[in-house]
């Protein structure tokens, strides 16, 4: 019993301290979501309660919300969203105080988020809170205001807030992908949000387009294009939609990664007649060669501290993942296991690479550390899987995966867990790269 | 309030037709990606008032620059179609690779020899090495590994007498079969170095 007022004086201790912080998550690391043994967080989330206000709500907000939420961490991979219809809790409005966090967690819930919505015209304040049900404490209280239109931004507010306090990282929630569907001999680039709403064809150009590539600060999309006629190398503003030429010398001209500053690009060029990696200073539009080797040298990427640079080179014979310094110097091979090992992908956790691989004439998804070391399979099953890219937080990879004529884009999460589809079509979807975080 | 009307009328006529006009104008133009889509932005960004009268020009100059792609991309086949007859008319033969290779195999070398006989026998022509590969494996590898086919072949047309000046190189990577079938004999197909003159 006395156990029980302090758990109840705890509470409101906690309640005054969130109250007052109030728009300041908790920044805790609540569980290491990258240990091996993680098991997905199993969580209830509530229809939001229509609280008083102006005018009647619109009907149906406080479901869409919730249930937009719901489809959020259900993308995000690491969370095990329980079916609504399982909830024991009737939609009685609670204080936090009656909440029965014993009713949550024979359910199975870990985490519960509640909240209320206030509307008056088509302004709306959401107030959400979350539970950790087995300590029966909340972990946050937080508003937010904007209009009914806002739902989507709301819900991905919500549930970035909910990964943030979870696992000290808000997530991909605010990302997109851009990458290329090929169609009768034509490629263009195509962009979506992470949900796979919002989807926009970016370029019109009806010829060779691949290789899409975010600027880190989000502004910029860098793509190679034929539609000059031969292959060269834009850069595109997109707020504006301006297009610019920034690399078309004699022969290949091919994009590779930003710098991590955006202020600078990897290209493959073969204007010295031989395809080597270049940099090149966007703002003062001066080149650097940093590979000097008679072979194929393509496909560079940036490290995420900026230090080194992964690329493709067959210089061994095979087609083969190395890692650079930034300057050219210290070229190393981290990959040894099969003949056909590309499309390196930097963790933006830095440690690790994502590439592809041929084993037993499949292309499958594998992830090895800089030093080559600690080499994992990722994919395995009967399609081909090409074209990772890490999410902004680390914690997902995208690629696309092929399999006789049916193409999808498909992200799991970064140990090959629990693979979701994003897209799926007849047409051939390639070359997906996830954006950084959008504001 | 009569004259604001009559004066907005004026003014959705008269954008209309000069939208009509510009439209005319460029139809003889190539269309050009970069500025439609500069157009597009800045039309975007137009006051909401004027709605309707961009709709409609944008409509009509849609109407016209499809007109004009269509009219340039029938042109440029019947150039390719001419080049290609030309071509067959000189004999021109396409080398094949291994996979995964760019160095010239030896049954090459004899064609290489037959070509390069034709080009100088056509010394006022420059002359485009494409290089192509199969399906298999990474469009970006691909595409420098199509490069390298490209160059290779040039350097050997090089050591046959032909000025290098002469010779252009381009890669299409995987992106051009002949044979769009997923099987060894496409593939083997699809590896390959084609010559064009222009």
């Amino acid at each position: 019993m006395e156990k029980q007022s302090f758990f109840k004086l705890l509470i409101f201790f906690i309640l005054l301290c969130v109250s007052c912080m109030h728009n300041t998550a908790f920044a805790k690391v609540y569980i290491d979501i990258d240990a091996p043994g993680f098991q997905q967080f199993p969580i209830a989330i509530c229809d939001f309660q229509n609280k008083k206000g102006g005018a009647a709500p619109s009907s149906d907000f406080n479901t869409a919300l919730a249930d937009s939420i719901r489809h959020y961490l259900d993308l995000s991979g690491i969370f095990n969203v329980l079916d609504k219809k399982s909830f024991l809790e009737g939609l009685e409005p609670g204080t936090p105080e009656t909440i029965r966090f014993s009713d949550w967690s024979v359910i199975g819930a870990d985490f519960l988020l509640r909240g209320d919505i206030i509307t008056s015209q088509n302004d709306v304040i959401v107030e959400s809170r979350l539970y950790d049900v087995t300590r029966g404490q909340l972990l946050f209280n937080k508003k937010y205001s904007g209009k009914t239109g806002d739902l989507p931004a709301m819900a991905r507010a919500i549930a970035a807030d909910i990964l943030l306090a979870l696992t000290g990282d808000e997530g991909d929630f605010n990302t997109k992908m851009a990458f290329v569907i090929k169609k009768n001999g034509q490629s263009d680039i195509y962009t979506m949000d992470y949900d796979t709403s919002n989807l926009k064809n970016l370029t019109n150009h009806q010829n060779i387009v691949a290789a899409p590539r975010w600027s880190p600060d989000g502004q910029y999309l860098a793509f190679t294009s034929y539609k000059g006629g031969r292959p060269e190398v834009y850069l595109r503003h997109l707020k504006t939609g301006k297009e610019k030429k920034i690399s078309s010398f004699k022969g290949l001209n091919l994009c590779g990664s930003f710098s991590p500053d955006s202020k600078k690009i990897l290209l493959t060029l073969s204007k010295d007649d031989n395809e080597e990696i270049y940099v090149l200073d966007i703002d003062t539009m001066t080149l650097k060669r940093l590979t000097r080797n008679y072979s194929i040298d393509v496909s560079p990427t940036w490290s995420p501290d900026g230090k080194k640079i992964a690329f493709v080179s067959n210089r061994s014979g095979s087609p083969q993942i190395f890692i650079m310094d930034t300057d050219g110097n210290n070229v190393k091979r981290i990959t040894f296991e099969g003949n056909y090992n590309t499309s390196p992908s930097w963790s933006p956790r830095g440690g690790r690479i994502a590439y592809e691989g041929l084993i037993n004439h499949k292309y499958q998804i594998f992830s090895v550390d800089e030093e080559g070391h600690n080499l994992m399979q990722l994919t395995f099953d009967a399609a081909d899987n090409e074209y990772p890219s890490w999410s902004p937080s680390g914690r997902q990879i995208v690629f696309c995966s092929r399999q006789g004529s049916r193409s999808r884009l498909t992200i799991m999460n970064s140990n090959g867990l629990n693979a979701r589809i994003l897209k799926e079509s007849k047409d051939y979807l390639v070359m997906p790269t996830w954006s950084p975080r959008f504001k | 309030m009569k004259k604001y009307l009559t004066l907005i009328g004026l003014l959705m006529v008269f954008s209309f037709g000069l939208a009509m006009f510009s439209g005319c104008a460029e139809k003889q133009a190539v269309v050009k990606d970069e500025s439609v889509q500069e157009q597009k932005a800045v039309s975007a960004q137009a006051a909401p008032v004027k709605e309707t009268d961009d709709e409609v020009a944008r409509r009509a100059k849609e109407q016209t620059e499809r007109e004009a792609a269509l009219k340039a991309q029938a042109a440029k086949e019947a150039r390719e179609k001419k080049n290609a007859a030309a071509l067959n008319d000189l004999n021109i033969q396409n080398i094949y690779f291994d996979y995964d290779k760019s160095n010239i195999r030896s049954d090459a070398r004899e064609i290489l020899k037959a070509n390069a006989e034709i080009f100088t026998k056509n010394s006022s022509a420059t002359i485009v090495v494409e290089g192509y590969c199969d399906e298999r494996g990474t469009t970006e590898y691909n595409m420098a590994l199509g490069e390298r086919r490209a160059q290779e072949t040039k350097q050997y047309l090089e050591n046959l007498g032909i000025n290098a000046s002469r010779i252009e190189t381009i890669s299409y990577g995987e992106e051009r079969p002949l044979d769009s079938r997923s099987t060894e004999e496409a593939w083997a197909q699809n590896r390959r170095v084609q010559f064009l003159l222009k």
